[in-house]
């Protein structure tokens, strides 16, 4: 085992390296982005208490997806309380993120809202694919099946989405986030 | 659309955006520091004799750091650990607290040891008083009562900023009169013959109130606040009772509380963080409303989509927590478990939940 300051020193490099990636994760994830804020927060906190468990740095980020995606499920589920630790973090996402939803490309709306139609695992291939530039092995660790199954549903993502764009040629005038929207349980 | 099209128009559609990372001005690493601050899990094993006194953290003054710093101000509590830990325990001053130590292998987490050594730390040198009820150790107040027989304390504590306030207030019940309690100054109070309150001045960031809960005549106030003394950290931390679920407990004990529970889908226990330091009771609902709140949620969306097995198995876990042993437990202590089960039974039957009704998934109400 590490020593004490080994140890720090270790999770404030893995902190350092993977702020904004789970930053990202979670602002891709969340309906209010500054939401992000205690999903980031609360993940670096259960990382920390578990930092003894934590992976080699250079596998640290997978290990921290699969956290955060805990986290995220309790934040959906409601069950998750704004915490003290975010706090300053949400406001000055608040201020940084001021913008005018008009001013969001038509074609990227299309795009969210066709996602938002997937079902959750199959959008969350795709967002792991696209939007975190994970490989199909490494989101297999995060989403904890098999690297066959990860392909496979990429593939079947991929054609569903095509599908749902090819109906839907015309961009919505407002989407907010695609979780804001909640798609049906595949296969019922 | 060939699938290189599709993968590009997905991948600009990204929401992500960069630039907001440059507007955050350090606010990253403060909440770093703000985590780091807070207790691990896993405990530090010191051997005797090699404790010593941790540097500072930098910046410790964050918002988490103050929550654990106040879940770690001092208190009173079983004496015998005092009895034999602690002898000549009047030198247990500000100044060699950091280096006194208390006999035997101690195990705490390095983070709560030094928290705990930045605050006051007040013990009742008396035997036979144990602290009866926690509340509130996460935030920047909290309170402890302690009882002994039929006798009670309360001791709360708030933010220094809150003294002047407190003690003009108190200022309008009877006028003060200049005590110490282990040389630390403060004002006392009378309510009446038989109720007082000592209001100890500002130390290192917070004040503290003495308040009887029950009783005393002044005489028997004077000799207990004369026994109350200021201890280092492994002793305050080795006087909580064992009932008292302290940060280096949670993990276990929270695995207690969930023994006889069923979780819902996907529910990690791990997310719910029970912050500071807690009674049993605090600590069951904490860990238990987290867990009854994402029943109900699984519950609804069974529901919505028809899935009907799911819908039982919500349905029986709800009826469930009439037997779940750290509920029934809570439920001698208050109200709360009334309220959990009346939720729990309304929505196993499929019944409407009246907007007023006790609600896991609201925890401020």
């Amino acid at each position: 085992m590490s020593s004490g300051t080994e140890h720090e020193e270790r999770f404030r490099r893995v902190y350092a390296v993977n702020f904004e990636a789970l930053l990202a994760y979670a602002m891709r994830r969340v309906e209010q982005p500054e939401d992000a804020a205690d999903v980031v927060a609360e993940t670096f906190l259960v990382a920390w208490r578990r930092s003894r468990e934590m992976p080699p740095e250079a596998e640290a980020r997978l290990w921290l997806h699969g956290v955060a995606r805990r986290v995220l499920a309790n934040h959906h589920r409601g069950g998750a309380r704004r915490g003290r630790l975010g706090d300053r973090l949400r406001q000055r996402f608040r201020a940084a993120l001021a913008v005018d939803p008009g001013s969001e490309v038509p074609e990227r709306l299309t795009v969210r809202a066709a996602l938002a139609r997937l079902n959750e695992m199959d959008r969350e291939v795709l967002m792991l694919t696209f939007w975190e530039g994970l490989e199909p092995r490494e989101i297999a660790v995060v989403l904890q099946v098999n690297p066959a199954v990860v392909r496979t549903r990429l593939s079947r993502a991929r054609a569903r989405l095509r599908d749902i764009l090819g109906d839907d040629l015309d961009p919505p005038g407002h989407v907010l986030d695609v979780m804001a929207v909640r798609a049906p349980e595949e296969g019922r | 659309m060939t699938d290189e099209q599709l993968d590009r128009r997905v991948r600009d559609a990204d929401p992500y955006r960069p630039e907001v990372v440059a507007h955050l001005d350090g606010v990253a690493q403060n909440l770093l520091e703000e985590i780091m601050s807070t207790p691990v899990l896993e405990s530090v094993t010191e051997p005797p004799g090699q404790r010593r006194s941790r540097p500072r953290r930098r910046l410790m003054s964050g918002l988490a750091s103050a929550g654990i710093a106040a879940a770690i101000l001092g208190v009173v509590f079983g004496t015998s650990i005092l009895k034999t830990e602690q002898p000549g325990s009047h030198e247990a001053s500000p100044e060699t607290n950091s280096t006194s130590e208390a006999p035997g292998t101690t195990t705490y987490s390095a983070m709560v040891l030094k928290a705990a050594e930045e605050n006051p730390r007040l013990l009742i040198d008396q035997p036979g008083w144990k602290a009866t009820h926690v509340d509130g150790f996460a935030e920047r107040a909290g309170s402890i009562t302690y009882s002994n027989g039929g006798r009670s304390i309360r001791m709360s504590w708030y933010q220094a900023s809150e003294y002047d306030g407190r003690y003009k207030d108190r200022l309008q019940i009877s006028k003060p009169e200049s005590v110490q309690v282990d040389r630390w100054p403060g004002h006392l109070f009378r309510y009446s013959e038989r109720e007082f309150e000592v209001i100890l001045q500002p130390r290192d960031g917070s004040m503290v109130e003495v308040r009887t809960a029950t009783a005393y005549t002044r005489a028997d106030f004077d000799r207990v606040l004369a026994s109350v003394i200021r201890v280092d950290a492994r002793t305050w931390l080795a006087a909580l009772p064992a009932e008292i679920v302290t940060p280096e407990r949670l993990d276990e004990r929270r695995a207690a509380v969930l023994a006889d529970v069923p979780l819902p889908p996907g529910f990690d226990p791990a997310t719910v963080n029970v912050e500071g330091v807690n009674d049993s009771d605090q600590f069951g609902i904490q860990v238990l409303g987290p867990v009854g709140c994402a029943w109900i949620t699984e519950w609804t969306r069974a529901k919505k989509s028809g899935d009907d097995a799911a819908l039982r198995r919500a349905a029986d876990a709800l009826r469930s927590s009439h037997n779940w042993k750290a509920l029934q437990q809570i439920d001698k202590g208050g109200y709360w478990a009334d309220g959990f089960w009346e939720i729990a039974d309304t929505v196993a039957a499929g019944k409407p939940i009246h907007p007023k009704m006790f609600n896991p998934c609201n925890p401020e109400e």
